[in-house]
């Protein structure tokens, strides 16, 4: 009974896929990211932007009116960011998948349902960026630079812009002690759904290397 | 609105004021809340998730009917305010109303009740609240008493304040 229940939702699974060019992140370790379940279900619903603005006030007590973040790096800046990613990121968080114990009882299904994750990412991507706000101490930009380029830009893209059909968040300008942060959980296996692929890349990375490319995408202007 | 009015003027009374505004801080101001908050409450009391010996007989004798007008009039009704008592207290509950506290995970107030703390249609109105009613009802969040649907939220941040930091807010909130 179980075998066919599974059987059925990957029929399910793979109908839904099938509906639109369904955005895939899957690339060379399709394990990573997974697109199933609530995941797949709040991407395939269409995101309203001016409902997703009323949603969205049960996050702005942290993540600000605007989705700025705080300077401090605790709370990222969201304006701007890809749908797709955003609505990956709150979904492993509920699920425990990315380790994120302050947020998570924030997004638990009876606060935020799979449509108002869909809705709050529509509203979120559209908004406007703020400048860039914390700037890292801009004294290793060319040794970030250097690295970003070698390591980073094939996925984060030129500018840190990402590629939200595959997954890959907008870095530029973001807050630079949250990217400091994040890339640290990420080096030492700790953030819980980073992609492997990164994880090989920055393994070797000292905490002076994290620091030069923190700042050199902090510095980034946002597209 | 006229059958509200005489309900309110009835049975409300006695605890809630004509009006809406109490003047027994065991009993919270309804003046000034939105309606859609005020029916979700009242059905809240007879879903048996928010918890009151004097409400839950009050609200169930009432005809369900009747919520949406009571809700429309009592949010028309003009809610006074308060005065703090203890000005230190304010200034640290103000602080945490406006910002938070990042270290501790506490959003900041304002995000859902908005800065004027007047609430919106989900959320309820806390400016110029009675302090003790708001101490008692962080408490009955906290200690998991207060279980609305949309009170997760709530339980999950009253966990994460101290008592102080629960009077320091109140504080502030019933002087506005």
């Amino acid at each position: 009974m179980k075998m066919l229940l599974n059987g059925l939702l990957v029929v399910w699974s793979s109908w839904l896929l099938a509906q639109s060019p369904a955005p895939s992140g899957a690339g060379a370790d399709p394990a990573w990211n997974e697109i199933k379940g609530e995941k797949l279900l709040a991407l395939r619903l269409k995101g309203d932007p001016a409902r997703g603005a009323e949603a969205f006030e049960i996050c702005q007590g942290c993540h600000k009116s605007g989705a700025t973040g705080s300077i401090s790096g605790v709370y990222p800046r969201l304006a701007g960011q890809h749908a797709t990613v955003l609505i990956e990121q709150i979904v492993d968080i509920r699920s425990s998948r990315r380790s994120n114990p302050k947020m998570k009882p924030f997004a638990h299904e009876q606060i935020v349902s799979p449509q108002e994750i869909a809705d709050i990412a529509a509203y979120l991507q559209a908004l406007p960026i703020p400048p860039n706000l914390g700037k890292g101490p801009g004294t290793a930009l060319a040794r970030g630079k250097e690295l970003y380029a070698r390591d980073c830009a094939t996925c984060h893209g030129d500018r840190g812009e990402g590629n939200g059909e595959k997954f890959f968040p907008l870095v530029a300008g973001q807050h630079y002690k949250y990217l400091l942060r994040e890339s640290r959980l990420i080096r030492d296996g700790e953030r819980g759904n980073a992609n492997p692929d990164m994880v090989k890349v920055i393994k070797s990375y000292t905490d002076e290397d994290l620091e030069a490319v923190a700042d050199y995408m902090a510095g980034l202007a946002p597209p | 609105m006229e059958k509200a009015r005489t309900i309110a003027a009835t049975v409300c009374v006695k605890c809630h004021g004509a009006d809406g505004n109490s003047t027994d801080p065991a009993y919270p101001k309804l003046a000034g809340h939105h309606p859609n908050y005020i029916v979700g409450q009242l059905n809240e009391f007879i879903a048996g998730r928010r918890k009151s010996d004097i409400m839950v007989p009050i609200v169930t004798a009432l005809d369900p009917g009747d919520f949406k007008a009571l809700g429309a009039y009592f949010g028309a009704q003009k809610p006074t305010s308060g005065t703090v008592l203890d000005k230190k207290a304010a200034e640290e509950g103000k602080r945490l109303y406006l910002d938070g506290n990042e270290e501790k995970g506490i959003p900041a107030c304002a995000g859902c009740h908005q800065e004027d703390a007047g609430g919106t249609k989900r959320f309820p109105r806390l400016a110029g609240q009675h302090r003790e009613y708001l101490i008692r009802e962080m408490g009955n969040f906290k200690n998991e008493i207060r279980m609305t649907k949309t009170g997760r939220f709530m339980r999950e941040v009253a966990k994460r304040m101290t008592d102080q930091e629960i009077k320091a807010v109140a504080e502030f909130l019933a002087g506005l």
